[in-house]
């Protein structure tokens, strides 16, 4: 048992190393697509250890309890999360749903802390990040409803492996529509534009984060990291059809990060109620009749 | 006391004692209600978990001494006593607020008998009998609050159920001439079971608050005595839940099978009006001002999702129907004590009013906290654990659209307890609420602990009401859920709740290590914050409350009242029908007076000719 938790909390840290590399190469792509030069690759680990080392203020208790919370919920989730097929920290119960709702206690701390800073540009970033998750989850969930339904299976790397079998494609292939409405629900997830309206630097001073310095926005990036890891991955594990080795995940999360950032690059900002009515327009629809077709009319490539 | 019968003359008992003490001090009858509850609930605990109940009848007259026991009763019985129970000791504290402090005593324990009774009388009109005794004690409970008005909603539609329920039990009577609750229900087939089942979920909905009969609920639930409100949501709705277990589950399939759905048709409609009970519910709640409106609307979302559970005929969803009655019961409970709680303090629930009420009252904040985890089901509590069985059913079923309704409430769940928590409890601390608030005294705090204890205790480890609900799905005849110790199996895969807990508590210690071997940070003041070059003084300026999902709540403000114009043309179509057999039959005027007087002598003289 011990070994299987501090399989996890490298599962966690592995998560963090990767994402927060990653991030730093895609901020040198996105320079050259700029045409920029850009930072160095590992700028993001100086930003987020620089953070941690600074003295920092603190808005009371539970600015900071939520802040312990945020990167708590966060780790426990990664915990769970499969790398390769075997690579899983609790084997069989890496179930879908642990991901989504147990991630929702990291996004809970971290709107509690940034409300308790008094500060009301942070609430009305938590509002729109509430928001946005309100319209990109129901979409997402309907097209997880129709994979679980085909598999039988809901826990993660066990649908990974069905996709894996001879005559079984990946669900990007065999469910095209429910494919295009996971790509949206990524972009929403990762709070990429057009749906990035909940950071919205231009408008409303960096959203949930306004109040935070030092060791407490430290934290909290590296929570967010580890939160684009446990998303990303999932993308992978539930659509591109997992990993066999560690190779095959380390180039499909690459490729999946960096298309999706450069999609988000060349795009402008929705309004939050746009977001809304974009995501119960079409990715809904898609999602339903990709659903209709699939369990009811059984099409599946 | 082991013997049923006794229990309820008993607290029946307690009920008067409480009115006469009540007359003396009013705080005394109030503290009677505390003793009263804990009695009930003391010995239904000590023989009714066991199922050693002794169910001997010397005293209760006619059909009322029809008791009998099962899992079922036991766990409805047991979650609602204990409900009252920790109501109860929020009564002394509100009773001064009371026009009729006795009256208030004793209409609580009255209330408490006839919910006992309706839960292990074996007999439909005791059924009936018990169902309006608990209408009627809590029909007066609700005008002790702030107004009139809302009571009279609340019997209005009450009414309706009650007599629905009443045609329900006379037409399954016309058939095997008996009132015997078992026996009606296996003798029902054809067409008169559709009918008995419509009448009974007629009853169920408006009990429980579901569309198209939800109107009195945040009404009601915004209007009664604080303690009353948590009273409402956590035990009087779940006779709703109680009578649709009925209906729904031991009635089994009602109407023609959908193939192409696998379920039979009214049972897939009752669930797309919970569908749409939960959709409607989430919309609400995330609008609202008022806490205590806000969870109203959240039990009426809940509602929906009990209804939903309850319509598959299959074990992981009916459990996890039966575990969401339990969870949302402690959960809405300790919520809205906690709001209660506040209430005293501040004499407000309107969240704009309110605002930085934790750096007064944590306990009660850290209450309302793990109450709105487990509402929005989120692990480690028992809501989680209950939606996660609900999900198990919608999707291996393949039901797209209440599918859809699930997880819109589910995430929607998010947002709109969210809106308490941010505005009422975080944010500025107001200046008038700076000196006045002190923490709510220990004898509120002791249920809202237990209370959230349980709430921690049914998601961690939720195996051992599990187990208690398979001894109801045995009686029910369906096939058990799958438990090993720690685990519980679904449809698609394994859950273990304890693992889920530990590690989120590992992931916590680890992230607090980080925490405390940084740099220690320096405290501040909540108003010095940054503010993009503005300079602002006062708190209110800086306290984000009314209208917090605007941009969201703009898409569908449009379409809100629909529902409430609905019911108020029909109340005035009702009135004027009113009016038009009150003009020809109850009238001074000699006229009309004459005229039925003539038309009678004809009648009569018709009579002789013939």
């Amino acid at each position: 048992m011990i070994l299987n938790i501090l399989f996890g909390l490298g599962v966690a840290l592995f998560g963090f190393v990767l994402q927060t590399a990653l991030g730093g190469i895609n901020r040198k792509v996105i320079a050259r697509l700029q045409k920029r030069y850009g930072p160095k690759w590992y700028q993001e680990f100086l930003d987020i250890f620089k953070l941690l080392s600074k003295r920092a203020t603190s808005h009371g208790w539970i600015f900071d309890f939520g802040v312990i919370m945020a990167l708590g919920g966060i780790i426990a989730t990664a915990m769970f999360m499969p790398i390769t097929n075997e690579l899983v920290a609790f084997d069989g119960y890496d179930n879908f749903f642990i991901f989504v709702y147990l991630i929702a206690v990291g996004m809970l701390g971290m709107a509690m802390s940034a409300s308790g800073s008094g500060n009301p540009l942070a609430s009305i970033g938590v509002m729109r990040a509430l928001t946005t998750m309100l319209a990109y989850e129901v979409p997402f969930m309907v097209v997880v409803l129709t994979i679980i339904n085909i598999t039988g299976d809901s826990s993660i790397s066990m649908i990974a492996e069905f996709q894996q079998l001879a005559n079984n494609h990946w669900f990007i292939i065999a469910l095209p529509l429910g494919g295009i409405v996971a790509i949206l629900a990524l972009m929403g997830m990762l709070g990429k534009k057009p749906f990035e309206t909940y950071i919205a630097p231009a408008e409303i001073a960096s959203g949930p984060m306004v109040e935070y310095g030092g060791k407490q926005l430290g934290m909290l990036f590296i929570m967010h990291e580890i939160t684009v890891f446990i998303e990303v991955s999932l993308f992978v594990h539930l659509f591109l059809g997992g990993a066999e080795n560690i190779f095959v995940f380390l180039v499909k999360y690459v490729l999946v990060y960096t298309f999706v950032n450069l999609i988000s690059n060349v795009n402008g900002r929705f309004k939050i109620d746009q977001v809304v009515t974009f995501f119960y327009k079409w990715p809904l629809l898609l999602a339903v009749s990709q659903a209709i077709i699939a369990i009811y009319l059984g099409w599946v490539i | 006391m082991a013997n049923l019968e006794l229990i309820i003359i008993i607290t029946l008992g307690f009920g008067m004692l409480a009115y006469l003490l009540g007359n003396l001090h009013r705080t005394l009858g109030s503290v009677i209600t505390i003793l009263g509850s804990a009695f009930v609930f003391g010995s239904l605990a000590m023989y009714g978990y066991t199922d050693t109940l002794d169910l001997t009848v010397n005293y209760l007259p006619g059909v009322l001494g029809d008791l009998g026991a099962s899992a079922l009763s036991h766990y409805f019985a047991l979650l609602v006593s204990f409900v009252y129970l920790m109501v109860a000791f929020f009564n002394p504290y509100y009773i001064d607020k009371q026009k009729y402090p006795a009256l208030y005593s004793m209409l609580y324990l009255l209330s408490l008998v006839g919910v006992i009774g309706l839960f292990y009388t074996t007999n439909f009109l005791a059924f009936f009998f018990y169902f309006e005794l608990v209408v009627w004690s809590s029909l007066f409970l609700i005008p002790l609050g702030r107004t009139r008005s809302s009571a009279s909603l609340y019997y209005g539609f009450s009414a309706f159920g009650g007599f629905s329920l009443l045609v329900a039990i006379l037409l399954m009577y016309s058939g095997t001439e008996s009132f015997n609750i078992a026996l009606n229900l296996a003798a029902l087939s054809g067409t008169t079971k559709v009918f008995v089942f419509l009448l009974m979920m007629i009853s169920a909905l408006s009990k429980l608050g579901a569309f198209p009969l939800h109107i009195w609920l945040p009404n009601v639930l915004t209007d009664a005595p604080d303690p009353v409100t948590g009273l409402f949501s956590g035990g009087l709705e779940k006779l709703g839940a109680f009578v649709a277990v009925i209906a729904l589950v031991r009635l089994g399939g009602v109407g023609t099978m959908i193939s192409a759905l696998n379920i039979h048709l009214f049972n897939y409609i009752i669930m797309i009006l919970g569908a749409i009970t939960i959709v409607i519910g989430t919309l609400m709640a995330i609008r609202q001002d008022d806490a205590k409106t806000l969870l109203a609307y959240s039990s009426m979302s809940n509602g929906g999702y009990i209804l939903v559970a309850l319509g598959f005929m299959t074990t992981t969803s009916i459990s996890g129907g039966l575990l969401h009655i339990f969870a949302h019961a402690i959960a809405s409970t300790s919520a809205f004590l906690a709001i209660g709680a506040v209430a005293r303090q501040t004499h407000t629930t309107k969240i704009s009013e309110l605002g930085g009420m934790i750096h007064k009252m944590p306990i009660t904040y850290m209450v309302y906290l793990i109450a709105i985890i487990s509402m929005a089901g989120i692990p480690p509590m028992g809501g989680f654990i209950s939606k996660w069985l609900i999900f198990q059913g919608v999707i291996s079923e393949g039901f797209i659209f209440v599918a859809i309704a699930t997880f819109f409430g589910s995430i929607g769940s998010f947002l709109y307890v969210f809106r308490p928590l941010a505005a009422l409890f975080l944010g500025q601390e107001l200046p008038e609420y700076k000196t006045s608030v002190k923490e709510a005294p220990l004898l509120l705090l002791i249920p809202m602990l237990l209370l959230s204890g349980l709430n921690i205790l049914s998601g961690v480890v939720p195996n051992y009401i599990l187990r208690y609900t398979n001894k109801i799905l045995s009686e029910l005849n369906i096939a058990q859920l799958n438990l090993t110790q720690f685990t519980i199996q679904g449809n698609n895969g394994d859950l273990h709740p304890l693992l889920i807990a530990s590690m989120f508590g590992i992931g916590v210690f680890v992230a607090f290590i980080i925490f405390i071997s940084l740099k220690k940070s320096k405290k501040v003041d909540l108003m010095d914050t940054y503010t993009a070059g503005n300079f602002i003084y006062t708190e209110q300026h800086l306290h984000y409350t009314s209208n917090f999902y605007a941009p969201l709540e703009r898409l569908y403000e449009a379409y809100i009242d629909k529902m409430q114009r609905f019911y108020q043309s029909l109340s005035i179509k009702v009135k004027e029908l009113g009016e038009v057999f009150k003009y020809y039959f109850f009238t001074y005027k000699p006229e009309i007076t004459v005229f039925w007087i003539l038309i009678l002598i004809t009648l009569l003289l018709w009579g002789d000719i013939a």
